[in-house]
């Protein structure tokens, strides 16, 4: 669905990604992990398309959108979540939602009717609004809701666009563990068929939605397996004891 | 997001029978003074669209309402179209230049967005201004308004002018709501709050932008052609940038982003500035003071001071009544 | 029309001169921004205020009265702003900025024409500067090589504050990061400060040399201010190299388009401003990466 073939990235002398290369199959969920500077959320960029790699290539459903911009790989059903809230603050959830269902279904940039009142973007704001539990909010401002539902909004707004793959950048960062832990269930939740690739901070939290798991290091990757085996390697600990625990 | 309230809809139903009332009873020098606040409120309703709905504010609406004039008097008296024909034709032009602006303009954001608009507008007026073709700086005459004598109208008797111009803007309300209510207007809307996600969530911000400052160039284009006709008569001074920057004091002033109050903006401020000239010449001593002291009052312009304060006022009252008469209802069918 | 040597000598002088007191005029407003992220639209208004102090000045103790005391008397004006109203906008969003600056605009011009009236001022130029001298096989006035010697001059008093002073360091370090140059502990607002008044004091400054070449009016700040926009604005916002690159660009397109391509030279300047916006939207030397 999602792969990447020997992704290299860098910023003048400083090498952000090293040759990448991942496989994503249809409806898998991958939890990338990696100590704070491993060049996550770099990778993400690329793989959106909001950075442009030195070398290597972005494949989307098999077909290469190394050259796409952001707007045309997002229409091709590839979405993404924030680390850091990226919501229209001023409006409501519904409207947030609404937005981008709206560039979805095509009504989003129609001269004529209101796409926020259109029966099929009603459609996709109600079955989102299940999926990410935001029916209560629907007609709070977004600056007048909590902390944790703005996060539930921020994938809520990616899902409305109704993708194939979803890249979500630490959807817990931030909330307490026992919300993580709802979270993580609302993710579990989700269509089996839609691929994910999450950035996870907290490793237990990442075994409770991953099929697989991938370990970045130094832009580099050096785990690429199933959960159990990542539970007990030894390069794994030393990563995450060595350089994580002192950050 | 574009909404009416009850407060919008009153102030609305004021302004438009307060226009209606001058334009029927008020002498020559009253219409005169009504069809300017008429073609500015149409000018800063262009602008509101594109500076409080998309954040794109502009300095070059008072330019493309220039092109929209010069277009009109070049259809008219050079190529020799019927007036109504003109008319189109001149909304066309600025349309597709305001269209161009816009999709150059896209990637620019804030003080850079406004220079550039800048650039385009004094370009234009720098070019008009040299151009014998456009007779310079001389200007152009003789421009004739259109001919609505098969539906009774002489629109030569002021009155019937000044009537002609509040139908438009009328008009030019119904279609700058129509457009902000529309797929395309509620984009522009998420652009304006996060131009990051609206591009990422898959939308091709730059058309949107163009689209939307192509429209609103199309309504400043007919704000030209009446103006155009208004005067019949105009010069390279209508494109110069201290317009714009009058437009765009105008809608601070009224309220951005509330697309009435820069209507009302433009009331007050012709009838203000009609006011105050007959006691000083130092007009704009007056209007710098008030823009100053507006803006670091922290309030949206005048509108938007009164929304805040009785808005939500009002819409209580409206539900409490709706509610009471729910209620006597429910008593009666008890 | 001539191409010979001394053709190009003079226009090349002219262009020069043009560019010098643009630069003049930018330097301030583009370190203002660089450093506050302020735009300064009154800043015309400044250099008009400049103007009409050294008018007036000279009427009474001659040219060089006017030359130092419009500096002086414009960074006071700079100081009561400062006081008054850019310290409460420091937090507000630049369109607050730009709209308070432009009602300043409004009421500078008609205060000027309050205390001075609508008829324009002339002033003479000093008799030390007087006159014409033969350079590269042509008579030029020798008060416009004063003006390009002046410019240059405080280019290069600038440029050597800003790389070799301990003040010119803090200023570099607040244009490219003014949180951080907070948090090293330079009293960023008093910087501020200084800056802002010697931005004002230029502007004054460069309405005292502006004044015997133009006639002195109420509207020169309106007409000086797109010219100023457009050099910051090509060059690059809060940068040095910018303000002097944008000038000389500005002038020399502006004086050989004159010369060259009378009908296109007006429109020559803003295409170039709309091509570097769609090319290198930050401008040719941006403060910032």
């Amino acid at each position: 669905m999602l792969e990447t073939r020997n992704l290299d990235k860098r910023f003048g002398a400083v090498h952000v990604t090293r040759n990448v290369s991942l496989k994503l199959e249809r409806g898998e969920r991958r939890v990338i992990l990696g100590p704070n500077g491993a060049g996550k959320t770099t990778l993400f960029n690329l793989l959106v398309g909001e950075l442009t790699p030195s070398s290597g290539s972005v494949l989307l459903a098999g077909e290469d959108v190394t050259a796409l911009p952001v707007a045309k790989r997002a229409r091709r059903g590839l979405s993404r979540s924030y680390q850091k809230n990226t919501l229209f603050d001023g409006l409501t959830v519904e409207e947030n939602l609404g937005l981008a269902a709206a560039i979805h279904t095509g009504a989003g940039t129609r001269l004529w009717g209101d796409s926020l009142a259109s029966p099929e973007v009603r459609e996709i704001v109600a079955e989102v609004a299940e999926q990410v539990r935001l029916m209560p909010y629907l007609h709070a401002k977004v600056s007048e809701v909590s902390y944790g539902v703005r996060r539930q909004l921020e994938v809520g707004v990616a899902l409305a666009t109704r993708p194939l793959v979803l890249l979500m950048d630490e959807p817990t960062s931030g909330v307490g563990p026992e919300m993580a832990k709802g979270f993580h269930e609302l993710l579990n939740d989700l269509p089996r068929d839609l691929t994910l690739l999450i950035i996870e901070h907290d490793m237990d939290l990442a075994f409770d939605v991953a099929d697989t798991i991938t370990v970045l290091n130094y832009g580099e990757v050096v785990f690429d397996g199933l959960p159990e085996e990542a539970r007990g390697s030894k390069l794994l600990k030393e990563i995450y004891l060595g350089s994580w625990e002192d950050a | 997001m574009f909404q009416h309230s009850a407060l919008r809809y009153t102030a609305l139903i004021l302004l438009a029978v307060g226009a209606f009332a001058q334009a029927v009873t008020a002498g020559y020098f009253g219409l005169e003074v009504l069809t300017e606040i008429l073609l500015l409120a149409m000018l800063v309703l262009a602008l509101d669209m594109v500076a409080g709905f998309g954040g794109m504010v502009s300095l070059c609406h008072g330019a493309l309402m220039g092109v929209g004039a010069y277009a009109y008097a070049i259809l008219t008296t050079k190529a020799g179209l019927a007036p109504p024909v003109a008319l189109g034709g001149s909304i066309a032009v600025t349309g597709a230049a305001a269209w161009v602006i816009g999709a150059i303009g896209a990637r620019a954001h804030g003080i850079y967005f406004i220079m550039a608009t800048l650039a385009f507008g004094q370009m234009a007026y720098s070019y008009v201004f040299e151009a014998p073709f456009f007779g310079g700086d001389d200007g152009m005459g003789g421009i004739p308004r259109i001919d609505l004598s098969l539906i009774g109208l002489d629109l030569n008797d002021s009155r019937s002018f000044a009537l002609f111009c509040l139908a438009l803007l009328g008009a030019a309300y119904g279609a700058a709501v129509l457009i902000l209510r529309s797929g395309l207007g509620r984009s522009l809307t998420g652009v304006m709050h996060n131009e990051q996600r609206m591009r990422a969530l898959g939308l091709t911000v730059w058309r949107v932008k163009a689209d939307v400052f192509g429209l609103s160039g199309m309504i400043a284009g007919l704000a030209g052609a009446l103006a155009a006709q208004h005067v019949m008569y105009i010069s390279p001074g209508l494109l110069a940038w201290t317009v714009s920057g009058e437009a765009l004091v105008v809608v601070i002033l009224g309220g951005l982003g509330t697309l009435v109050g820069p209507m009302i903006g433009a009331a007050a401020f012709v009838i203000l500035k009609h006011e105050v000239s007959n006691v000083t010449s130092h007009w704009h001593l007056v209007v710098g003071v008030l823009l100053i002291a507006v803006v670091m009052s922290r309030a949206n312009g005048l509108f938007g001071w009164i929304e805040a304060r009785w808005g939500a006022r009002l819409e209580r009252r409206l539900s409490d009544m709706t509610r009471k008469s729910d209620a006597e209802e429910i008593t009666t069918d008890a | 029309m001539s191409l010979d040597p001394g053709f190009w000598a003079l226009q090349t002088l002219n262009a020069l001169q043009l560019s010098m007191l643009l630069f003049l005029l930018s330097i301030g407003l583009t370190v203002i921004f660089g450093l506050m992220h302020f735009v300064n639209l009154a800043h015309g208004s400044l250099y008009a205020l400049g103007a009409y102090v050294a008018a007036a000045a000279a009427t009474v103790g001659g040219y060089w009265t006017g030359f130092f005391l419009a500096p002086v008397a414009v960074a006071g004006m700079g100081i009561l702003l400062y006081g008054g109203l850019i310290k409460r906008m420091r937090k507000s969003g630049p369109m607050a900025q730009v709209l308070v600056t432009f009602g300043l605009i409004f009421a500078l011009l008609d205060l000027t024409r309050i205390v001075w009236g609508d008829i324009a001022l002339a002033i003479e130029v000093p008799s030390l500067l007087a006159g014409r001298v033969s350079l590269f096989g042509i008579d030029y006035p020798v008060y416009r090589l004063f003006i390009i010697a002046l410019g240059l001059a405080i280019f290069a008093a600038l440029a050597m504050v800003l790389k070799r002073t301990q003040i010119g360091a803090m200023i570099r370090a607040g244009v490219d990061n003014d949180a951080m140059a907070a948090c090293l502990g330079i009293n960023v607002e008093r910087l501020f400060f200084i800056v802002f008044c010697v931005g004002c004091a230029l502007a004054g400054l460069a309405g005292a040399v502006a004044a015997p070449l133009l006639s002195v009016t109420p509207d020169m700040g309106l007409q000086i201010l797109i010219p100023t926009l457009i050099v910051i604005v090509i060059g690059g916002l809060g940068s040095l190299q910018g303000a002097i690159a944008g000038s000389l660009i500005f002038g020399f397109v502006q004086t050989f388009g004159a010369v060259l391509a009378p009908q296109l030279a007006s429109v020559l300047i803003y295409a170039l401003l709309a091509a570097v916006l769609v090319i290198r939207p930050m401008g040719l030397f941006p403060a910032k990466g």
